[in-house]
Formats: structure tokens, C-alpha cells, sequence
């Protein structure tokens, strides 16, 4: 596999969303990932940068959120940043997939399926930034 | 992303097309107004061309199917592709909707 490492900079603005997923989605491709893998990426990736965009910086002021791509024979890894307030999305509760539709809440999926589409999600605040850390194993 | 809405044979049928994410998940959002009023209507919600769905988008769905359960009303998914099928079982959504 191509070792590399690709970065965007996004403003905390969901319009945005299209440019990531066009990252991702040139990322996957490097990768040589299939299309179901390459869609739960952009799944995951959209919902953990949604939610810096959404909830990391005081609402009407302006903020950035970081992603960076590398990938080795073993992983790939997509690091997601941003210096507003601290905030962990690994201490969510669980959603519980089985409750009937009454009782089934709205939220809460986003981190729920970073979860089940990354094999390994990491979480720190280090330097005044929120660092999250997503990896997938390779298969080959 | 793009829907579509028609009434056919008393049901609810609401065509999906393209890519229901974060941004387009809004406007979406409006556009399903419709289907709320669904008293004695089964709603179809056709997605042979739905190409991506995020949470946002899952969360439009659930929240319609509560609303239809309320009122009695069935809500049924038609065309699904195989890797959104997969999206929707990780999220126990393939009990709660029923696919044709």
C-alpha cells in the first residue's frame, strides 16, 4: 500500500461537508478500498467532524477542524482536530440497537457508528485540542 | 439530493435520490413534512437511487416512522442497496422498517 499523508482544514461550517467527503472519498480510493468500505468511512469520518462543527466552538464564531489521513500496511488512520472546547464523543452512552421504535431516541447515533465502522477510536485533549484518533485495520 | 412525492393506489410513496447527508439532511427534512399527514396511508419510502444516508439522515426516518406508527400507518422500504442495507442493519433500523 502507498504510504502517505493528506490533510484538509475545514471551517466549522456543515456546508463544508461535501469537501470532506471528497477527501475521504480520494483517501478511500488510495487505499484501495471497495465501495461499501469507502461509504462507512465517509459515514463515520462526516460524524465525528459534524460534531466539532456542530458543538467545539460558542455558536456565530468561527473555528476549524483539522483531518489528517495516513495509512500503513497495518491501518488506516484519520486524525480529527480542533482547539475549542474540550470534549470527549468516546463517553457517549451506547445506543441499544434492539429497543422496539417507541422506545428507540432519536440522537445519539452519530458516535454510535464511528464506533461500529473504526476498529480503534481514541480520544485526548492534548495542548488546548481535542484530538480524535480513528483506525481501521487493513484487510489485505 | 433530491425527493420526489407521489400518491399512489391510497399510499405515500416518497422517492429519494442521491446523497442524504449532514447538509442535505435540512432541506430533506422539509420536504418530508408531507408524509406527517398520513392518517389511513401506508408510506413507501423508495430508495433505488439513494446513494449515501448519515446519521442525520437515519434520524429523519426514525422520526417519521414514529410519527406513522402513531397514526397507524405502515412504513415500508423499497430498492435499498446493499451498502446502505448494511448502514441499516448496524443500526437495529432493519427490524423497524420493513423492506420490500
Amino acid at each position: 500500500m502507498e504510504k502517505y499523508c493528506k490533510h484538509i482544514r475545514l471551517s466549522n461550517d456543515v456546508q463544508e461537508i461535501p469537501l470532506l467527503n471528497a477527501f475521504v472519498d480520494e483517501i478511500c480510493e488510495l487505499n484501495g478500498l471497495d465501495d461499501m468500505t469507502t461509504m462507512q468511512m465517509n459515514l463515520a469520518i462526516e460524524e465525528a467532524v459534524v460534531n466539532v462543527m456542530n458543538y467545539a466552538y460558542p455558536e456565530g464564531t468561527k473555528g476549524f477542524v483539522d483531518i489528517t489521513s495516513m495509512s500503513d500496511d497495518e491501518c488506516l488512520q484519520f486524525v480529527i482536530s480542533d482547539n475549542g472546547k474540550p470534549f470527549d464523543p468516546t463517553t457517549k452512552e451506547e445506543v441499544d440497537t434492539t429497543l422496539p421504535v417507541e422506545e428507540r431516541r432519536i440522537g445519539g447515533l452519530g458516535i454510535f457508528l464511528v464506533r461500529k465502522m473504526m476498529d480503534n477510536v481514541k480520544y485526548e485533549y492534548k495542548d488546548g485540542q481535542n484530538i480524535l484518533t480513528l483506525r481501521k485495520k487493513s484487510d489485505k | 439530493m433530491k425527493t420526489t412525492f407521489e400518491e399512489k393506489e391510497g399510499k405515500y410513496i416518497m422517492h429519494f435520490e442521491g446523497r442524504l447527508d449532514t447538509v442535505a439532511a435540512t432541506q430533506t427534512e422539509q420536504e418530508m413534512k408531507v408524509l406527517y399527514d398520513c392518517e389511513g396511508h401506508d408510506i413507501i419510502l423508495e430508495c433505488s437511487n439513494l446513494e449515501y444516508i448519515s446519521s442525520s439522515g437515519l434520524r429523519l426516518f426514525l422520526g417519521l416512522l414514529k410519527a406513522a406508527k402513531v397514526k397507524g400507518s405502515k412504513v415500508s422500504i423499497s430498492g435499498m442497496n446493499d451498502n446502505l442495507r448494511q448502514v441499516f442493519a448496524m443500526t437495529g433500523f432493519t427490524h423497524l422498517f420493513e423492506f420490500l
